[in-house]
């Protein structure tokens, strides 16, 4: 499909030549890359179906540098899209033919780990699974963990507010990060919250925080640390009816439980990640719902009674509790190659990711069963029910031409829908390009107005990834989705779920 | 004399205020007008969301309640109570401190102040807890973020920019927050007669373990007389380490505290549910400083200096309480003492912290700074957003800067 993105510079693209040398200037001229071989794996993220390579890319090693970068190209008018590790799903890191892509990836280091004030400083490159892995001697942990946790940057979490299947419990990025050291458009660096539990004033982290690269470049990071919990169980639960899994869910919820993690699949998901994982999930059963429950041993047991009470009331015809650490990750191992697994049964899928309130999953459920019809496309549906974040997987066949526009469309039909039922357009994978143009869906013009008026007060001449999350003309049309041809994924061996 | 304008609508709201827009009348916006905090400003006229009340929604299983703003706070925590859920960023009764006696004021107001109580380290703190909001822009637009669902990252959070934001950018008229089921069991256990680097090591040793404790504060010396709890020990000072949850974790786990804090086991007390449940509460409201004439400030420092903040201020007989296990300090000084004042604030400061004036006589709230940011950069960028909500300051201007 066509994407509308901001109109090209001409003068721009004319003077790349001396925009590349001054960019030497800045920082060591290897930094910088121009030539075509060179920036050719910057042209897309995730989101695989849109490339469009920048005009140069270039790799700052320090905050000053970035400064001076961003500084040059807002007095030049030269547009920047900033990138961690390229692992988003919506096209946020999607660069523009005329723009510098600011690369964050020789900010690679963990600075400070503080056990005392329980936080790490660390530069926005290291991965988000870095960060546990470093505090994990002492049993921390890093509480937010997307999925694709072992390549993600903690800097791009922070733009895309990443989620995970334990933020039910353990809120988002957002709840977890202490400050940060951020670089305006116009060079100014700034810092906003530190290792003090919270600022005075305006929540300018809060603001930042899921602002998807458009209002400035995080350059050094502090993130709280959690305390491992003493014991971890799951329950596996089998129902011939889907509604009574989403029954099952609120029930749990209602009954004053707050899980780790709750995870529904849908019969498709559960035959296409059972044959894959080999998990053990029972075949003879609509819904599939994991549990996750934590704390001290005995408050654990006993919340496993009570979700077991829950479930049997609510007709689960399977019901299985781990008895050790490895049958709780095998009965997470189908749920975690959810992705994987639909793009080994099916040439390619869109992945989508709308939030609905949980009671009305059924209802969702069966009108993507509806649309699944109405397009003649198979559709899988895997769901964070703990908070109400859902993602279908929508098949289909690229090498049919018209495949690939009947699955975006049905795709944004399921958004649209979960705006209809009282949800929102996303989750987790953030706005990007990919559902810019449904943002109308949710927003009028004066709510979409208000946050453009506050992205100028950041980025005056709107120069820091322009042409993502707002719609440019304020229209509703339909958008592109994360898009898989031959499970070639760009990162195949991270999990998606 | 202010003119005081009460609109039953949003849509009167924004009328009202699209046509201060015009006239660049400047507003000062109160809901149940029960907290005299920020700066001091004077508007010709004010607007008073009192009539903007009641209950929208409320669906217990998907853990939110949507209220209109000037809603009162102890209304939505008695509703919540009735399906056994609660605001698990304690949100402090105020009324005690302001006029001795109990108000919760309106979720808008508690919203714009963005206070949270003991259990704040823990659980978040109120901007945690807002899930979306509808509101009055400076230009008289009803504008509106987020949503009613936990996971929600379609365009920038502007609610977490409203929470604090001391009503400088919106008048708030629908607010939605997240709600947490209460916990089953509440215990707090007590060490009399221990100093405050003492109880500082013990706040930082139970963090650094599993137990998760939800509330560590400290009470001087001679500043517990306010309690009225049986089995409270008020002749010494009080270190406090509260664990929540359900009962039988609840019990391990105070047992766990009490072997890692094994040396003071002879000065060791266990408040069990009724009246850890009503310490927690005292605290959080701020019963300490009931009705005092003094000046109230709440200091922020990571928590391994407050130890070392205090100690500056040894001579000054401070009247002080640690909460928030040592991130927060609030401290009562005399009105007149601008000197100690600035010390204060300079020294937090000094020491990664600031310092913001919660309490002070009109006086005092005109001379000092109400906020103590001192990074231009901030105040600009501040400025700027303030601009893009309301460009000719006319919300609550100079609320929280002089100029904003």
């Amino acid at each position: 499909m066509t994407l509308v993105m901001p109109q090209v510079d001409q003068l721009i693209l004319d003077d790349k030549e001396k925009i590349v040398r001054d960019l030497k200037k800045f920082t060591n001229p290897i930094n910088i890359i121009s030539d075509l071989e060179g920036i050719t794996p910057y042209e897309t993220d995730a989101l695989s179906a849109y490339k469009q390579k920048p005009m140069a890319v270039v790799l700052p090693e320090n905050t000053r540098e970035v400064s001076d970068i961003l500084k040059y190209c807002n007095e030049k008018n030269i547009k920047v899209v900033p990138r961690g590790a390229g692992t988003g799903l919506s096209g946020g890191a999607l660069p523009l033919a005329d723009c510098v892509l600011l690369g964050l990836g020789k900010f690679n280091k963990i600075l400070e780990i503080d056990f005392e004030n329980r936080c790490v400083v660390t530069q926005p490159g290291v991965t988000n699974l870095a960060l546990t892995k470093a505090v994990e001697h002492k049993d921390f942990y890093y509480a937010p963990d997307p999925s694709s946790q072992i390549a993600c940057s903690i800097g791009g979490n922070i733009a895309e507010n990443s989620g995970g299947v334990h933020s039910l419990k353990y809120g988002t990025t957002t709840n977890n990060v202490l400050g940060v050291e951020f670089v305006l458009m116009d060079g100014t660096i700034m810092r906003f919250g530190g290792k003090k539990i919270e600022s005075e004033g305006y929540d300018l982290l809060g603001l930042i925080t899921g602002s998807e690269g458009l209002l400035g470049v995080v350059t050094e990071v502090t993130v709280k640390i959690l305390k491992k919990p003493q014991s971890i169980k799951a329950l596996l639960l089998g129902f011939q009816k889907v509604e009574e899994s989403g029954q099952c869910v609120s029930d749990i919820i209602s009954g004053g439980i707050i899980p780790a993690g709750m995870e529904v699949m849908d019969k498709p998901l559960i035959k296409a990640t059972d044959d894959y994982s080999k998990a053990g999930y029972p075949r003879d059963v609509d819904a599939i719902l994991i549990v996750e429950l934590d704390g001290t041993e005995s408050e654990v047991n006993v919340l496993i009674k009570k979700v077991e009470e829950i479930a049997k009331k609510n007709k689960a015809t399977y019901l299985r509790i781990s008895k050790n650490d490895d049958e709780r990750l095998r009965f997470w191992s189908g749920r975690k190659v959810a992705f994987p697994a639909v793009g080994s049964i099916s040439p390619d899928y869109l992945c989508m990711d709308g939030t609905i309130p949980r009671k009305k999953l059924p209802e969702v459920l069966k009108e993507i069963t509806r649309l699944s019809n109405k397009y003649g496309l198979r559709v899988a549906n895997c769901f964070h029910a703990g908070d109400g974040n859902l993602h279908p997987l929508i098949m289909f066949d690229s090498n049919i031409r018209s495949e690939l526009k009947k699955a975006e469309q049905f795709g944004a039909d399921i958004l649209k829908y979960c705006v209809k039922s009282g949800g929102v357009l996303t989750g987790e994978h953030g706005v990007g390009i990919e559902k810019r143009d449904l943002m109308c869906e949710m927003f009028n013009d004066e709510d979409i107005q208000q946050q453009l008026n506050i992205k100028e007060a950041f980025d005056k001449n709107s120069l820091l990834n322009p042409g993502k999350v707002y719609p440019l003309l304020h229209r509703c049309a339909e958008g592109g989705k994360m898009h898989v041809h031959k499970d070639n994924n760009k990162f195949k061996d991270i999990p998606r779920f | 004399m202010s003119e005081i304008y009460s609109p039953s609508s949003e849509n009167d709201i924004s009328n009202f205020i699209r046509e201060s827009h015009e006239q660049a009348t400047p507003i000062e916006i109160i809901g149940q007008n029960t907290r005299p905090i920020g700066r001091l400003i004077q508007c010709s006229k004010t607007l008073q969301l009192k009539n903007l009340n009641g209950i929208i929604e409320y669906f217990p299983e998907e853990l939110y309640i949507k209220v209109k703003a000037a809603t009162s706070l102890g209304l939505v925590e008695a509703e919540l109570d009735k399906r056994d859920q609660e605001l698990a960023f304690e949100p402090a009764d105020l009324g005690f401190l302001y006029n001795g006696k109990s108000n919760k004021g309106s979720v808008g107001g508690a919203v714009s102040c963005n206070l949270s109580g003991s259990r704040r380290f823990k659980s978040g703190a109120l901007r945690d807890h807002i899930l979306g909001f509808q509101g009055v822009n400076g230009k008289g637009e009803i504008v509106k973020s987020g949503g009613t669902v936990v996971k929600n990252v379609t365009g920038y959070d502007v609610s977490k920019l409203i929470a604090g934001s001391y009503g400088t950018l919106v008048a708030l008229t629908e607010i939605v927050l997240k709600v947490q089921p209460k916990n089953e069991e509440s215990q707090t256990l007590l060490i009399n007669n221990i100093n405050l680097k003492k109880a500082l090591n013990i706040f930082s040793k139970a963090m650094q373990t599993s137990v998760e404790i939800s509330g560590a504060c400290f009470y001087p010396e001679k500043s517990l007389n306010f309690f009225k709890l049986n089995d409270l020990d008020i002749s010494t000072s009080i270190t406090a380490l509260r664990i929540e949850g359900p009962k039988i974790s609840v019990i391990e786990r105070v047992n766990t505290l009490k072997k890692l804090f094994d040396e003071y086991k002879k000065t060791m007390s266990v408040l069990e549910n009724y009246q850890s449940r009503i310490f927690w509460k005292n605290t959080t409201d701020l019963e300490f400083f009931n009705n005092t004439e003094s000046v109230v400030i709440k200091i922020i420092l990571p928590s391994v200096n407050t130890g070392q903040f205090i100690n500056q201020f040894e001579n000054e007989e401070l009247r002080y309480v640690v909460d928030w296990a040592g991130n927060l300090t609030w401290i009562a000084i005399p009105q007149n003492d601008s000197v100690l004042l600035r010390q204060l604030r300079k020294a937090a400061l000094a020491l990664n912290g600031h310092m913001t004036i919660i309490k002070a006589p009109n006086h005092v709230r005109i001379r000092e700074d109400f906020l103590t940011t001192v990074d231009d950069n901030i105040r600009v960028l501040s400025l700027k957003i303030k601009e893009s909500f309301d460009p000719k300051k006319i919300l609550n201007p100079g609320k929280m800067y002089s100029g904003i």
